[in-house]
């Protein structure tokens, strides 16, 4: 068998790690000789192997900043143990920035989605329209709600690169979360998607899975499931209680399921999404969930134990 | 998996051999999740298909080996 997907053209000043659905994308760009910049770092117990990542391709250089596309705590993870580890500053995006001072965990969605994440604190903002010289060449900060209302994305003209965060996947896109709490998140995810067909990317570098060139075909997918979800809110609210369970069960990898509902009744979101659009026994939101995900391959539950399933 | 003779671009492209463990074992240097060395996952977005089977090979040799 013979396959020619060609690698993708990446400048030789940036680099992609592609990691899985616990840690998104690492994108690390080779600003010069001497320094290097980070753009997201991962989930926090992954940050290990995110740091040897890095180092393994600094090739002498420092690393000097570090760039978070948003505060979910797969792509800001890591921000404090590589910034113990190197010095870096941290630029994040604009509309968070008091609740990372104060550290509020509500509002930066950690407790809310049963997630962890340590400590960082940040530096710089990442305003939307200023340039950022990235690898020796200009990234223009694009303000990008839908997914998350405070996400960025990073477009570079000269080579129609776009690293889209979680607007935009090869296949899909980032659940809407404003959408769960009954704020606008469909209508904003729609001119993101629009935006992204005017700038036209030659290459994408999403927040999660491989760097793709066919955008087309991309976006059509997108708008097809975004009028799917629009069409009906509920199913965005399973879809993001279920990618909430699998990514929890990525990380601890199995566990009792009377564990997993303990451990996510004290999760705003599941609450929230039960109030709004199942009213149900809790347990009963989170069983189902389980059995939807199990129902896919993509857990298992065996005699009360509840496991990720890969693949 | 059928096999085609075709040498289009459209076949499905080699998928990424991360599990999302991400942890690395200090005594075999390889992640304990897909068995992969540090720079096998740096470059992976670099390779070409050829280089990603070669590595999802040497993957499936470092798992017989135990």
């Amino acid at each position: 068998m013979k396959s020619n997907h060609p690698a993708v053209a990446l400048p030789p000043t940036m680099q992609v790690f592609e990691r899985g659905w616990l840690s998104s994308n690492n994108v690390l760009f080779l600003d010069d000789d001497r320094t290097a910049t980070l753009v997201d770092t991962g989930y926090v117990s992954h940050r290990e192997q995110t740091l040897a990542l890095v180092q393994s391709q600094l090739s002498g250089r420092r690393l000097t900043r570090i760039l978070n596309t948003h505060l979910h705590s797969d792509h800001c993870g890591g921000n404090a143990f590589l910034q113990h580890a190197t010095g870096a500053r941290l630029a994040i995006p604009p509309g968070l920035t008091d609740a990372v001072e104060r550290w509020d965990e509500d509002l930066l969605t950690f407790r809310a989605t049963g997630q962890e994440c340590d400590r960082f604190r940040h530096d710089d903002v990442l305003a939307p329209g200023t340039n950022w010289r990235l690898g020796e060449r200009d990234w223009k900060v694009l303000s990008a709600p839908g997914h998350d209302p405070h996400s960025i994305m990073l477009w570079n003209p000269a080579d129609q690169i776009l690293i889209s965060a979680d607007a935009l996947w090869q296949h899909g896109f980032g659940g809407i979360f404003p959408e769960i709490e009954g704020e606008s998140g469909f209508a904003e995810q729609a001119a993101m998607l629009e935006l992204i067909a005017r700038l036209a990317p030659r290459l994408v570098i999403p927040g999660h899975g491989a760097p793709f060139t066919d955008v087309d075909a991309a976006l059509g997918r997108a708008h097809q499931r975004l009028a799917a979800l629009s069409a009906d809110p509920a199913r965005n609210a399973r879809q993001v209680a279920k990618a909430l369970i699998k990514f929890y069960l990525l990380d601890v990898r199995s566990l009792p399921l009377g564990t997993l509902i303990r451990h996510l009744s004290g999760a705003r979101y599941f609450n929230v999404i039960n109030e709004r659009y199942f009213r149900v026994p809790f347990e009963q939101l989170i069983e189902r969930s389980v059995l939807e995900l199990v129902a896919v391959g993509a857990a298992e539950c065996h005699d009360g134990v509840v496991a990720n399933r890969d693949g | 998996m059928s096999v085609s003779s075709s040498t289009s671009s459209t076949l499905v492209p080699v998928p990424s051999p991360c599990i999302s463990v991400c942890t690395m074992d200090p005594r075999s240097a390889l992640c304990t999740g897909c068995l992969r060395t540090i720079d096998e996952i740096a470059g992976w977005s670099r390779y070409s298909d050829a280089d990603k089977q070669a590595v999802w090979l040497r993957i499936a040799e470092r798992r017989a080996r135990g």
